[in-house]
């Protein structure tokens, strides 16, 4: 319990705020499309050498995937369908080559869904080695990622270069997926790096508190999802995986968060009317 | 409304800050703009019409360098303000008006470079040109259109501009909003600054500009803005509405 919450709590602190760039500047396809284009090696680097592989096998496919979305999507030409294309596509190869293990069904289930509780204290460093390349790729270039978040062609016309920003976004999106997909699985680091910047995008006031509520966000759902999950599979309750657990926690903080969100602009609307 | 006399207009020995010749700009292979040739000097406003499509903006960024030539030649690179279309900026971003502002620094300042005494100076001082120091720590997002657009400005000045690129100011702008830029875009130039406006708006381009180019797909026609507003296969070109006369025509 103890190393799983840790290794969420370090995959919080990395994506509070990657998660709050991808919100303002939309890229949550894009980043599915990163994530599923990961799979394949991750698939390809456990089948050939466990573990170890597994780091190995979906950096590369990373890298490769950040390159050719971060292409595809400056194209300008139908980048939805492309990248859809690329996601269902590298999918069905990941889906394939361990379709071919004896073992398929739970091996596929563990690499979709993670395996958080059973994530051991050895690989917590090449956890937080990867979140912590992905978070200076970010830190580096946060201000020209602000500006093109804001007004990109501004940006473009102050010399900003939007292929580099773009690039090291893309490439932070990708090794968050690489580093997390151990422990929350990757469809769910999906949940792991959209949900926390779009809770922030409905409380946040401003971008220093956008990124702290991303943050503090992601670490809280991690506790409570771990908490709940294995009170319950230790109770003999029912046996919930602290993965999925963590993000229906997210799920429903963010269902809070805009029912929030609603009330406070209806209350708004009405409050001139009362005025008058 | 801002008065321009012909006492008032720059030295036309002045040098030109960019010179194009015969250029052609476009996107993905194809020809957007063609056969231009234009400069500015220091102090002149010229302003870019044409009907949606004509090419003004596809000018605006051949102007800024966003856009290479895809023939002919583009002479000078001046030091460039650019105020966007303000309908474009997302108005829920979280950031302060300050925050704006403070963008137009961050390319003298590169990565990670903290901003210095003279940044924050230049932070207020085009805060206060556009009149928003009282409002700099509000959320962008919760201005009018109009000091939205002054946001932007501010942000293109902080740079202290020898260009300064404004593309279609008037739109969905009040009254006094307008005329408030009116009057901004006359101080620049007075103090030197060359000012290049794309615009619907023939009064506007009137009240505001020495020179015009009139665009479609190539510059229709260049020259005095008196002038060539009062040629009718011109404004016919235009396919402008009835309104956007120029007010003393």
């Amino acid at each position: 319990m103890a190393t799983a919450l840790a290794a969420l709590l370090l995959i919080a602190v990395a994506v509070g705020p990657i998660s709050t760039l991808v919100s303002l500047r939309g890229l949550e396809f894009l980043s599915e499309g990163i994530i599923h284009a990961v799979f394949p090696g991750i698939v390809v680097g456990y089948v050939v050498a466990g573990i170890p592989g597994l780091y190995l096998g979906s950096l590369l496919a990373a890298a490769i995937a950040a390159a050719v979305l971060t292409f595809i999507s400056r194209s300008g030409v139908a980048s939805g369908p492309s990248i859809a294309i690329v996601l269902t596509s590298a999918f069905g190869i990941g889906v394939i080559v361990v379709s071919q293990r004896s073992d398929y069904a739970g091996q596929l289930q563990q690499l979709l869904f993670g395996r958080v509780f059973t994530i051991s204290a050895s690989e917590l460093l090449p956890l937080a080695l990867g979140l912590f390349i992905a978070l200076a790729l970010v830190a580096i270039t946060w201000r020209r990622q602000v500006y093109v978040a804001f007004d990109r062609e501004g940006a473009t016309a102050a010399g900003a270069r939007p292929l580099t920003t773009d690039l090291a976004l893309n490439g932070a999106i990708a090794l968050t997926v690489v580093a997390a997909s151990a422990a929350v699985g990757t469809l769910l680091v999906l949940a792991v790096i959209i949900i926390p910047g779009a809770v922030a995008r409905l409380v946040g006031s401003s971008l220093s508190v956008g990124v702290a509520i991303a943050t503090a966000f992601g670490a809280f759902s991690a506790w409570i999802g771990l908490t709940v999950a294995f009170s319950l599979s230790v109770s003999g309750a029912t046996h919930l995986p602290g993965g999925a657990a963590t993000v229906l926690v997210m799920v429903l903080a963010y269902l809070l968060a805009g029912a929030m969100r609603f009330g406070r602009n209806v209350a708004r609307k009405r409050l001139p009317a009362r005025e008058r | 409304m801002a008065d321009r006399h012909p006492q008032d207009r720059p030295d036309p020995i002045r040098r030109s800050l960019i010179t194009l010749r015969d250029a052609a700009f476009g996107y993905d292979g194809r020809v957007a703009l063609e056969h231009v040739d234009f400069d500015i000097v220091p102090g002149e406003a010229v302003a870019l019409l044409g009907r949606n499509g004509a090419g003004k903006s596809t000018l605006l960024k051949g102007l800024l360098g966003i856009l290479s030539p895809a023939s002919g030649t583009v002479v000078g690179s001046p030091r460039t303000g650019y105020l966007p279309q303000t309908h474009r900026i997302d108005p829920d971003f979280p950031i302060t008006v300050r925050q704006a502002v403070t963008m137009g620094r961050y390319h003298d300042r590169g990565w990670l470079r903290p901003m210095r005494r003279v940044d924050r100076e230049a932070i207020d001082a085009a805060l206060e040109r556009v009149d928003l120091s009282g409002l700099a720590r509000s959320r962008f997002g919760d201005l009018s259109g109009g000091q939205r657009q002054r946001a932007l400005l501010a942000r293109a000045l902080t740079t202290s501009p020898e260009l300064l690129l404004l593309d279609e100011p008037f739109n969905g702008l009040d009254r006094p909003s307008r005329d408030q830029l009116l009057r901004t875009i006359s101080a620049l130039t007075a103090e030197g600054v060359a000012v290049v406006v794309s615009t619907h708006d023939l009064t506007l381009a009137h009240d505001v500009c020495d020179r015009a180019l009139i665009l479609d797909g190539r510059v229709v026609a260049s020259g005095n803005v008196d002038e060539l507003l009062h040629d009718h296969h011109l404004r016919a070109t235009l396919h402008d509405d009835p309104h956007s006369q120029p007010a003393h025509a």
